[in-house]
């Protein structure tokens, strides 16, 4: 903090605090050398603001340009090779993987599971949590506890959950096909059929993931300022209107955030189809039914030993995790400015039109000589718009 | 104050050229360790990593309190598969090998192709000691050059498993040799295996072995040659012999003589309890995991399981282990001497008490322990297992295993033999294992 303050206080050196002699006085005053000292102490003072910054952030770059960007070029490297695991660095090939690869139909299966387990898992996962999150915004008893608990999933690592499940969807002894079976349902085959493992795996997705979301929802919500369901409350619309006609436009942002991270998220899902049926001898199934991407090119590596076509599947998936990137920030970027308005004016405009509406709900609770609580509920609410 | 920024920047270049000072200083500061013998004053930590069931654990406590200044940090991984995944992705980086690494059988063409990464063992006496191994043990662990880079542990003869409960109670034969008769006796053939099942089947509804994958594997294991050709070559389409083995099998599971169980899985031990089979294939390092299996489930003794000294079409061996020293250790001489000690006849033989992993020790194949009782002779109902491994290692030869042989086993086979007791056709499986092998690029 301190090297702060001085740093700020160097660059403006001109300001002086009051009561001391001027700058003016004392070099008028003072030998040459006292003042050659200054203005290499004030050359230093402007080196610092100017460049210290950029030294402060630098770790995290230093950083990421070590494991971040030199394994990104590397595996390009490798995926222009004819690399196996063990022997090391073959001929140049060129881009001969990757034409490998997206001939291959086992590539395109990891692909088509990949995106199965994401819908499955994204759809009903932003659904449950939107609606637990509203839950929780209402004006509950012990919402600390009610908040804390959603997140409990969450905390429990993937490797424990996956375990658990995986003993549950278990297609002879578990519990799930057992308390089918009561009821008179045939078993389903969990871990041997496309459908049914991407629905169990996108169920461990859901039980990790949905409190998460929830929270993050939730305190969007909690941003939405309260007079406006108020005003329109007193305006007569019921909370399912309210809901929909405030609430959900105004956590659109953070809802689009939610969909950006639990795209990546999903489109580099691992751990749960690894560990899904670990006695499987073919990682992801015995026919590939729930083999994802990441632990296709993982099998590819590490199993069948070839690095180079690895390599490649990693890049293509790159590729596709940033063309997705890019679709959902131009999709974000139309629906935020058709909302919260893209431009200053617009957004100038908007608050205008809120300040005016907060006003007319302030005179309007007034006129209607409402309890004091609500009053100052609406100056509380009117403060921190300020 | 005004220089802190500049003391940071100096700080930080120093606290990086330490770590690469670090960094690079750690393989040279660890040479001098190499030339003293461990001693309480010269300690020495070694790492080893062996997988499944090999019963060396007390033998490390041994091992330890015998040479003081020895500390051993071993790894045991569940299965073979993921610790062929865990070497080579350390073989790979280079990087985080122990001093001693367990090799099975069935990864051997991935090892010679790399067997330069191991150390030449005849560097440290193993050409003294070749005798005390059964011959074709020893040839396994030789590359082409010449060079020996494993010291053998155990070897797989094949016997068959059996629930003699289950077979009483469908009035079948189930003391062990008349059990041993019933199912074709010493030359007992798969015809005679699957036939004695279909009998079984037809009394009780129940299966008669746990599922096609390990029958499959024994069936190609006991050939001359199995997936490759000893020159190398696949050995698959074309195969008369091996496709025939195929229908057979085929046929069985179309009777419904295959459990279907997951492999390794067995619900958790609940299949060797519940009666959903009678007999599964056992190498003799087999034996160890079906008590495990049964006392997980929450069984015992009285579970039934017994152990027969048959094997349908003739003598098999299934898998086999060697103790390998990555060229990466840093201290392969007492590596070596652990590893020798680790399988030595005694310790061979106090292994096989544990674990029932049948020694190539040609001494411990013949001490009191693996032919007396034990623990595990005591869970199959009394049975000398080890008079009868050490019969039905007899006759048993070395197949050559070629680069892609365990991809094979796991990835091709493996899903067609999930998929033939699914109750798909043998024909439309094997064609299905067929596309797989191209769609795997395997040549």
């Amino acid at each position: 903090m301190s090297i702060m303050t001085n740093n700020a206080s160097d660059a403006t050196g001109d300001t002086v605090p009051p009561g001391e002699p001027t700058p003016d006085a004392t070099y008028r005053a003072g030998d040459p050398v006292q003042e050659k000292k200054m203005r290499r102490r004030h050359r230093w003072g402007q080196f610092d603001f100017k460049y210290s910054p950029y030294l402060y952030v630098s770790p995290f770059f230093i950083l990421f340009a070590l494991v971040g960007l030199f394994p990104l070029i590397y595996t390009f490297v490798v995926s222009i090779n004819d690399w196996d695991l063990l022997g090391g660095a073959g001929e140049w090939v060129g881009l001969d993987n990757y034409v490998a690869e997206i001939s291959s139909p086992l590539f395109w299966n990891s692909l088509f599971n990949t995106f199965s387990i994401f819908l499955l898992s994204a759809i009903p996962q932003l659904l449950v949590a939107t609606f637990i999150a509203a839950i929780l915004d209402q004006n509950i008893r012990a919402k600390t506890f009610w908040r804390m608990s959603v997140l409990i999933p969450y905390v429990v690592t993937p490797v424990a959950v996956t375990l658990i499940f995986s003993s549950a969807f278990d297609e002879k002894y578990g519990l799930i096909n057992n308390l089918l079976q009561t009821i008179n349902i045939d078993p389903v085959a969990w871990k041997s059929e496309v459908i049914p493992s991407h629905l169990a795996i996108a169920t461990m997705v859901n039980w990790r993931w949905t409190g998460y979301n929830a929270l993050i929802l939730l305190a969007a919500m909690q941003a939405v300022p309260r007079e406006l369901h108020e005003s329109a409350a007193i305006d007569g619309a019921g909370s399912l209107r309210r809901f929909f006609a405030i609430t959900l436009p105004s956590i659109r942002p953070t809802m689009i955030f939610v969909v950006i991270t639990a795209t990546i998220g999903g489109l580099q899902i691992f751990t749960e189809p690894k560990l899904f049926n670990p006695s499987s001898s073919v990682p992801g199934g015995p026919e590939r039914e729930y083999q994802t991407t990441v632990l296709y090119l993982w099998d590819l590596a590490f199993n069948r030993g070839d690095f180079g076509r690895a390599s490649a599947v990693a890049w293509m998936l790159f590729l596709i995790i940033i063309l997705i990137g890019l679709i959902n920030f131009f999709l974000s970027g139309s629906i935020a400015s058709s909302s919260e308005g893209g431009s200053r004016k617009n957004r100038r405009q908007q608050r205008r039109a809120h300040k005016h509406a907060v006003q007319m709900a302030q005179s309007k609770i007034a006129s209607n000589r409402m309890s004091g609580s609500n009053v100052t509920a609406g100056e509380k609410g009117g403060e921190s718009h300020e | 104050m005004k220089t802190s920024s500049k003391t940071k920047l100096a700080q930080s270049v120093a606290l990086l050229g330490t770590l690469a000072l670090l960094a690079t200083g750690c393989s040279n500061a660890d040479d001098a360790a190499k030339a003293d013998p461990a001693s309480a004053d010269n300690p020495v930590t070694l790492t080893v990593t062996t997988f499944g069931a090999m019963g060396l654990d007390d033998l490390y406590e041994k091992y330890e309190k015998e040479n003081p200044g020895v500390t051993i940090e071993a790894t045991n991984i569940d299965t073979g598969g993921n610790a062929l995944v865990d070497w080579k992705t350390k073989q790979a980086s280079g990087a985080g090998l122990p001093d001693i690494q367990a090799v099975e059988e069935g990864w051997l063409g991935q090892v010679m192709a790399v067997s330069d990464s191991f150390s030449d063992l005849r560097d440290y006496g193993i050409e003294d000691l070749k005798s005390q191994w059964v011959d074709w043990k020893v040839e396994q662990a030789t590359d082409k050059d010449g060079r020996i880079i494993g010291y053998g542990t155990d070897i797989g003869p094949e016997g068959i498993c059996f629930n003699s409960k289950l077979l009483e109670k469908a009035g079948m034969p189930s003391e062990r040799s008349e059990f041993a008769e019933f199912i074709g006796g010493q030359d007992s053939t798969w015809e005679d295996y699957f036939a004695a099942g279909k009998k079984y089947e037809e009394k009780t509804g129940k299966a008669w072995f746990d599922q096609s994958g390990f029958v499959w594997n024994a069936m190609v294991n006991q050939l001359d040659e199995g997936y490759y050709k000893k020159d190398g070559s696949l050995n698959i389409d074309g195969n008369a012999e091996l496709s025939n083995r195929w229908k057979m099998l085929a046929d069985a599971t179309e009777a419904g003589l295959s459990s279907g169980q997951t492999q390794w899985d067995w619900g958790k031990g609940q299949a060797f309890l519940d009666g959903s089979f009678a007999t599964m294939p056992c190498p003799g390092w087999m034996l160890g995991n079906v008590k495990g299996q049964v006392e997980g489930a929450g069984g015992d003794a009285t579970s039934g399981w017994d152990f027969a000294g048959v094997f349908p079409g003739g003598p098999a061996n299934w898998g086999g282990t060697f103790l390998t020293i990555p060229t990466t250790s840093k201290n392969p001489v007492e590596a070596a001497k652990l590893a020798t000690w680790l399988t030595n006849a005694q310790s061979q033989a106090a292994a096989f008490e544990a674990a029932g992993t049948f020694p190539s020790n040609l001494e411990a194949q013949s001490s009191e322990q693996v032919l007396g009782s034990n623990e595990l002779t005591k869970f199959f109902n009394d049975a000398p297992i080890g008079q009868l491994l050490a019969e039905r290692a007899e006759g048993v030869k070395a197949q050559f295993k070629g680069a892609d042989d365990s991809v094979i086993q796991e990835q091709v086979f493996g899903p067609a033999t999930i998929a033939l007791d699914g109750g798909k056709d043998g024909q439309a499986a094997w064609d299905e294992a067929m596309s797989t092998m191209k769609n795997l690029d395997i040549k």
